[in-house]
């Protein structure tokens, strides 16, 4: 064997641990000085580096490092251990935050479809004008045709489909009835309160002296801190 | 009268109560590990790091993570091998990224040069040689450079080491062979 293949096999022994050599290669090294100065830079070069890993990873541990520990632990207890008992208030809570939400975003698309201006969009029959309300949800159903109407949450009225519906704002409601009540007494002023108001046009501005007679004009009276 | 209660096959019923007292066991439990595995996973981040601030946030977050996953871990006898790879896997995340922005501000610094070349004896002893085998040891694959890291920490031996990662012993040896032989052959 050459003395590179003595090499390969005494690197070998140095990175396996190994605290002996084989017989051939201790009679190498006996042999060749070269390949035994070889071997003892090989033997301070593994130690080198086995005492300088174990520097590396044997630093000491913090004192701090346990109680920071711990105290983070603390604080991811904590919350828990305070909103474990309030679930329901929350489930609560977040119902109430749907419902509005869902009130908000119905209102913006009634808003948008242009629905919330009933009472002047709507062609009013005067022989027909049963009033019926419809519930939020259905109003909601009907404005957005991706609701399944079969959801639990809707209220579901059975009407006949030949009974107009009108859709009005919630706070608009009672004085809607109260215009269809008058509808049937007096059909040409209700006719006459759907239709546009005529746009009014700026007058000129006449602007003149004001004079009056008589005018008498007193000085005030000095007080006592002047 | 007895009270019929259906479940799913396999599912164990859980009130709050009992979830509670769950909850604190596994707390005590941790609890127990803390002392023993923190300094583990602090020693592990600063073999990787070299620097004992950025280890100890490393471990610290490695050991609330732990924590946080602790009810989700089917054996508990193998937490400290698994608290090892994250810490491990979170320091080489740090040193990447600290690697990345040392990177973009020394880019433009000239390199130096060296005289001459020393030999075996005069590197080991010198502080270039521990800059040696950091850039070294930083290059060798995951696997090895973990097998090395937690042979060299005082106090656990090479079949603790086998157990903590749930790897043949013979393959922990052959890690650290190959580890400690790239080392050399980098540093000759």
């Amino acid at each position: 064997m050459s003395c590179e293949g003595y090499r390969d096999k005494l690197v070998d022994a140095l990175a396996s641990g190994e605290s002996w050599l084989a017989a051939d290669v201790a009679m190498h090294l006996r042999a060749c000085a070269e390949c035994k100065r070889f071997y003892e830079a090989q033997v301070h070069l593994f130690g080198a580096i086995d005492s300088r890993v174990r520097a590396m990873v044997n630093e000491t541990v913090p004192a701090s490092l346990l109680p920071r520990v711990r105290a983070r632990i603390e604080e991811v207890r904590a919350p828990r251990l305070v909103w474990r008992p309030a679930w329901g208030v929350v489930a609560i809570a977040a119902m109430i935050l749907v419902v509005s939400l869902g009130f908000v975003r119905r209102s913006g698309s009634l808003r948008d479809a242009g629905l919330t201006k009933a009472p002047t969009a709507v062609a009013i029959r005067t022989e027909t004008v049963p009033f019926m309300a419809m519930p939020r949800k259905a109003a909601s159903a009907a404005v957005n045709p991706r609701r399944r109407p079969g959801n639990k949450t809707e209220m579901r009225i059975d009407r006949p489909r030949e009974v107009p519906e009108v859709i009005v704002l919630g706070e608009e409601r009672e004085a809607f009835v109260r215009f269809v009540a008058r509808i049937s007494v007096d059909p040409q002023r209700a006719v006459a309160l759907t239709r546009p108001a005529p746009p009014q046009r700026d007058l000129p501005v006449e602007i003149a002296l004001l004079q009056i007679e008589k005018l008498k004009v007193n000085l005030l009276e000095p007080t006592a801190e002047e | 009268m007895r009270e019929l209660v259906l479940t799913q096959p396999g599912r164990v019923l859980v009130g709050p109560s009992e979830r509670e007292s769950e909850s604190c066991r596994s707390h005590g439990e941790f609890e127990e590990r803390l002392a023993e595995c923190g300094p583990l996973a602090f020693r592990v981040a600063y073999g990787v790091l070299r620097n004992a601030a950025d280890a100890e946030d490393v471990a610290q977050e490695a050991l609330l993570k732990a924590y946080r996953n602790f009810g989700r871990l089917r054996e508990p006898a193998r937490f400290r091998g698994w608290l090892v790879r994250i810490a491990f896997r979170m320091a080489l995340d740090r040193w990447r990224s600290a690697k990345r922005r040392e990177k973009r501000e020394t880019q433009w610094e000239p390199t130096k040069q060296r005289s001459s070349e020393p030999t075996v004896e005069e590197l080991a002893v010198s502080s270039e040689f521990q800059e040696r085998l950091e850039r070294a040891m930083e290059e060798l694959p995951e696997k090895f450079r973990l097998v090395l890291l937690l042979a060299a920490i005082e106090g656990y031996t090479l079949e603790e080491v086998s157990g903590m990662l749930g790897i043949p012993m013979g393959t922990v040896k052959s890690r650290l062979f190959f580890a400690r032989k790239q080392l050399a052959e980098k540093l000759r």
